[in-house]
């Protein structure tokens, strides 16, 4: 490849990188700002408000974001868990009603979180699930698993099951045969996977208050009534914690997946 | 591929369990749709809330919005995004800060978003004020107005800063995959950079590129953030018309919600369907090809 | 690896167990009997739940600074604030009842207007029950409109006065000094300011209010007050008002073609001087913004010479609520002058108290609180207050205003 080509390569690249930092700055920006008028192009004013508001100490969102977090990480490894079961069902067999499942694991991402948010209250209701982590935990699966069966599907699919075969005649037991081939080959996805597991189970505001009901509390669900409410200050200042949280487990996933995947790549910061 | 008769079922137990939950689930709000809600004291079936949303004359002009709205946003978003992640496999940038960078939109919710977009690109936001330092524009008014227009451009903008970084996620660990076995294969056989990667990896990228668009096809054909905060007044999308009807303090306005609701599902449930099966197709073909 | 991944799970399970476990409660139940003591002595150690709208700072830290501790300190309740908008309350309750399940998850709900209405029309919630609370009897006015009715529907126990909330129109008088006192001002104002002036979209509750504001300046309270609700008759009704809303179009932000989807926007637009005039159902809310920095100095509230929209906003407790002499306990409490004076204090909200049923002493307190700067004074504003038009007339304007007003 030329010089010339590889300049425009980088140049596309790093526009897009400024895209996406550019807004993420002003957001940081906003967290602390008071006043910010036109036509200015920094704050009139800077405001503690939002800090003070997330770790005053009096709203309890710093304990919220803990249980936050351990409930969208055991999602996230939930659906990686699921979710390689179900990619190797839809790759490696043939069974009855094959196409139905390939297509009906995508249905929760097409059908409006509203309409099966109702329905599933009254299911969980009677069954004892409303109001507990249990029950949001299960909501939370059902969306993001979508995901990670497509990402894990398309990823075993590429990687076939030469390499099982191959250790299976060699004598590995089944066990050795997942701990040192089918994980670390797929890691790459299961990270991917588990990432966005964890993004949407985090995310989840809606179907959090309809299941949880509010004696589960989550991260979002203080977060997003001040950005409705429009307080820009203190709607920042949570998306910045929001934000910042979520990297750190990231990295934190990625660190710990690569200890026991030396040639590791991939993953949600490949 | 393996014949075992109970091997699939045990792997798929866990998302078969799921799946009766979400269908019970979704069985419900189909039957609210019909007017069934026994707590509010309806009990009788009945097509009248469907009927009455097919009578309202903004109907069609708010389905088609919606769809010009998730085809321009999908479709612009899946081409850029799979061009830049081919800029950072083939620049080698794949692991790099900037491919980690371009991940962070998918962890902010489209609220958040919005909250980008309108203090980015509003008449009184950071790029108008801009302009107006540097004497491009002599007051607010001069700036064009972006947001809120009947053409979508604001909430398609939102879209692609949140669903570009989606597809480059979605597909690059599968590009860089291919691109570094089988594409260098290919380039050690002769083949240019380019050549490698238009015939050799962006074919074996595609079941993973399509998914991608037909993830974000369906999810903003059915989403009412984005379209409720940056879009005009009028004509309102089918979703936000829903999210409206939900939000009616008078409960008996549910039906209507769900039914629009159900329409919504209907028309993604179909393209998913006719997607689905062009996409099997297309994929045994591929499997087929790679066996050689 | 295995030991270690097996050690995290475990780790996870035990913060989960542990969430799981503070997040129950114990239900007591309840005997429409007890008085009050008895009530009190029950609550002890128990746990109440609060669901509102949680997207006021101020208002959220007010709870959970005063009330919480107060209630924790008095009588060993602890309060739990949740923050959820009404319609998601509705539904929850709603499935909830469908489900049949008699100890729900909500005791106290942030309630008023459609939503009570709706909420009570169709069972959810528990009454009447202010008769029971001594500081109800002690401190609400009998005769008081806004303690009997709220939106025009009898409130009949159902729920206990909250807060008084009344539309303010606001300006900067640094960017603008004209400072219109009806519409036809408004008008001239807005062509004054061509471009920068506009109100956000029914059904937002604020807009939705502005736009009944209009009607009354221009057609008159009486009128609408008494209609039936029927359509074609309100559209009759307010056709003067939809004419001069189609004409001030030409002269709004957007050339009236589109208009902020909520309040918020709004809000925003004018903090960033991209509007002129904001609209807010806070009348003391500019005090808070300008201490806080979010608004200059020179920022006022104002009315209309006619008056402009009050409502209040109501306490009220779910048919299957769990701990119902807990909530009882609480609503009590937040009745006392001492709390309505720290609310007074804290967020400039109207008291609901009756300020002639106050002793000396309590009326001390409120008389000490300063009201800060560009907010309207509370006799004033009291004075050209407008009450509600009956709830279900609010909806049937909102449609007509979607249809006759956009883009028209």
């Amino acid at each position: 490849m030329n010089r010339g080509k590889k300049i425009v390569l980088k140049m596309f690249v790093y526009f897009s990188v400024l895209s996406v930092l550019i807004p993420i700055m002003v957001i940081a920006i906003w967290s602390v700002s008071g006043r910010w008028a036109w036509p200015q192009l920094f704050p009139d004013s800077f405001s503690l408000r939002g800090i003070n508001e997330l770790f005053g100490g009096y709203s309890g969102a710093v304990q919220v974001l803990g249980s936050s977090i351990a409930i969208s990480l055991i999602v996230a490894l939930l659906a990686v868990i699921i979710g390689v079961m179900t990619a190797r069902a839809l790759v490696f067999y043939d069974f009855r009603g094959k196409s139905l499942v390939s297509f009906g694991v995508i249905l929760p991402i097409i059908i409006p979180s509203t309409v099966f948010a109702m329905g599933i209250h009254v299911l969980f209701i009677k069954m004892g699930l409303s109001d507990t982590v249990l029950g949001v935990i299960i909501v939370h699966l059902i969306c993001s698993l979508p995901y990670a069966i497509k990402i894990i599907t398309d990823m075993t699919a590429v990687i076939g099951k030469k390499l099982e075969e191959q250790a299976s005649v060699l004598g590995a037991t089944p066990g050795q045969i997942l701990k040192d081939i089918t994980i670390p080959c797929l890691l790459p996805g299961l990270i991917s996977s588990a990432s966005l597991a964890y993004i949407i189970s985090f995310g989840q505001y809606f179907i959090t208050l309809i299941i949880g009901g509010g004696s589960v509390k989550t991260f979002s669900m203080l977060m997003v009534p001040y950005l409705q409410s429009g307080d820009r200050t203190v709607a920042s200042a949570y998306s910045m914690v929001f934000i910042c949280s979520t990297l750190i487990i990231f990295i934190v996933l990625e660190k710990t997946a690569n200890k026991f995947n030396k040639n590791g790549n991939g993953g949600f910061f490949a | 591929m393996n014949k075992s008769r109970v091997a699939p079922y045990l792997l798929l137990l866990p998302v078969y369990l799921l799946s009766l939950l979400f269908i019970i689930g979704i069985g419900n709000g189909i039957l609210q749709s019909f007017g069934v809600i026994p707590s509010l004291g309806l009990n009788t079936p009945t097509l009248d809330y469907y009927v009455e949303i097919f009578k309202r004359k903004e109907l069609l002009s708010a389905i088609g919005l919606s769809f010009y709205v998730a085809l321009a946003s999908s479709l612009l978003a899946t081409v850029i995004g799979v061009l830049l992640c081919a800029a950072l496999v083939m620049g080698g940038l794949a692991k790099g800060k900037a491919g980690q960078v371009l991940k962070i939109p998918i962890m902010i919710p489209h609220t958040v978003v919005a909250l980008f977009i309108i203090s980015l690109f509003s008449q009184s936001g950071l790029l108008a004020r801009l302009f107006y330092a540097m004497g491009i524009i002599g007051s607010q008014e001069s700036f064009p107005s972006i947001l809120y227009t009947s053409n979508g451009i604001g909430i398609i903008l939102a879209y692609l800063w949140k669903e570009i970084p989606f597809v480059v996620f979605f597909v690059i660990s599968i590009m860089s995959n291919i691109s570094s076995t089988l594409g260098e294969a290919a380039e050690n056989l002769g083949a240019s950079k380019w050549r490698a990667f238009r015939s050799v990896t962006l074919p074996l990228c595609m079941p993973a590129i399509k998914n991608a668009f037909l993830i974000i096809f369906v999810y903003s054909l059915g989403a009412y953030e984005l379209p409720y905060l940056l879009g005009a007044t009028v004509p309102k999308m089918l979703p936000i018309q829903a999210f409206i009807e939900y939000t009616h303090p008078d409960l008996l306005h549910r039906p209507y919600a769900m039914a629009m609701n159900g329409i919504v599902f209907f028309i993604s449930f179909l393209v998913a369907l006719l997607y689905y099966r062009f996409l099997q197709h297309d994929k045994n073909h591929k499997i087929g090809r790679t066996n050689l | 690896m295995h030991y270690k991944t097996r050690k995290m799970i475990l780790i996870l399970f035990l913060i989960i167990s542990l969430i799981a476990l503070t997040g129950c409660q114990k239900s007591i139940d309840f005997d429409e009997k007890a008085d009050f003591n008895t009530m009190v002595e029950e609550a002890e150690g128990t746990l109440v739940t609060f669901y509102g709208w949680g997207g006021d700072d101020q208002q959220n830290k007010w709870i959970d600074t005063v009330v919480t501790p107060t209630v924790k300190e008095k009588y060993d309740i602890t309060l739990k604030r949740v923050p959820i908008d009404i319609d998601q309350v509705l539904s929850k309750l709603s499935g909830e009842k469908q489900a049949n399940k008699t100890k729900g998850s909500i005791d106290i709900i942030w309630i008023n207007g459609e939503n009570f209405y709706s909420a009570k029309e169709n069972g959810f919630l528990h009454g009447p029950f202010t008769h029971k609370l001594p500081n109800y009897e002690k401190y609400m006015n009998p005769n008081d409109e806004e303690v009997t009715k709220d939106f025009g529907f009898p409130i009949e126990g159902y729920e206990a006065p909250f807060s008084k909330a009344q539309l303010v129109l606001i300006k900067d008088a640094a960017t603008t000094p004209e400072t219109p006192k009806n519409t036809a001002e408004l008008l001239a104002y807005a062509k004054k300011y061509k471009g920068k002036v506009t109100y956000p979209a029914p059904p937002d509750f604020t807009g939705s209010a502005f736009v009944r504001n209009i009607i009354y300046d221009i057609v008159g309270f009486e009128e609408l007050n008494t209609i039936k609700a029927d359509k074609a008759k309100i559209k009759q009704t307010i056709m003067p008002a939809i004419e001069y809303m189609r004409e001030l179009n030409q002269y709004l932000w957007n050339e009236g073609k589109t208009f902020p989807a909520t309040v918020a926007q709004l809000d925003n637009m004018f903090a960033d001087g991209e509007v002129v005039m904001n609209i807010s159902y806070a009348p003391y809310s500019v005090a808070n913004f300008i201490a806080n920095g979010t608004y200059r100095e020179t920022v006022q509230a104002f009315q209309f010479d006619k008056g402009t929209i009050g409502n209040t906003n109501y306490l009220a407790i779910a048919q299957n609520a769990p701990n119902k002499q807990g909530a009882l306990v609480v609503i009590n409490e937040i009745l006392s002058a001492e709390m309505q004076a720290s609310k007074l204090r804290h967020l400039k909200a109207l008291p609901v108290v009756d300020y002639n049923k106050l002793s000396l002493a309590e009326k001390q307190l409120f008389d000490e609180v300063e009201m800060g700067e560009g907010c309207i004074s509370q006799d004033e504003l009291l004075s050209k207050r407008i009450p509600e038009i009956p709830a279900n007339l609010v909806p049937i304007i909102e449609e007509i205003w979607q249809e006759e007003v956009v883009k028209k």
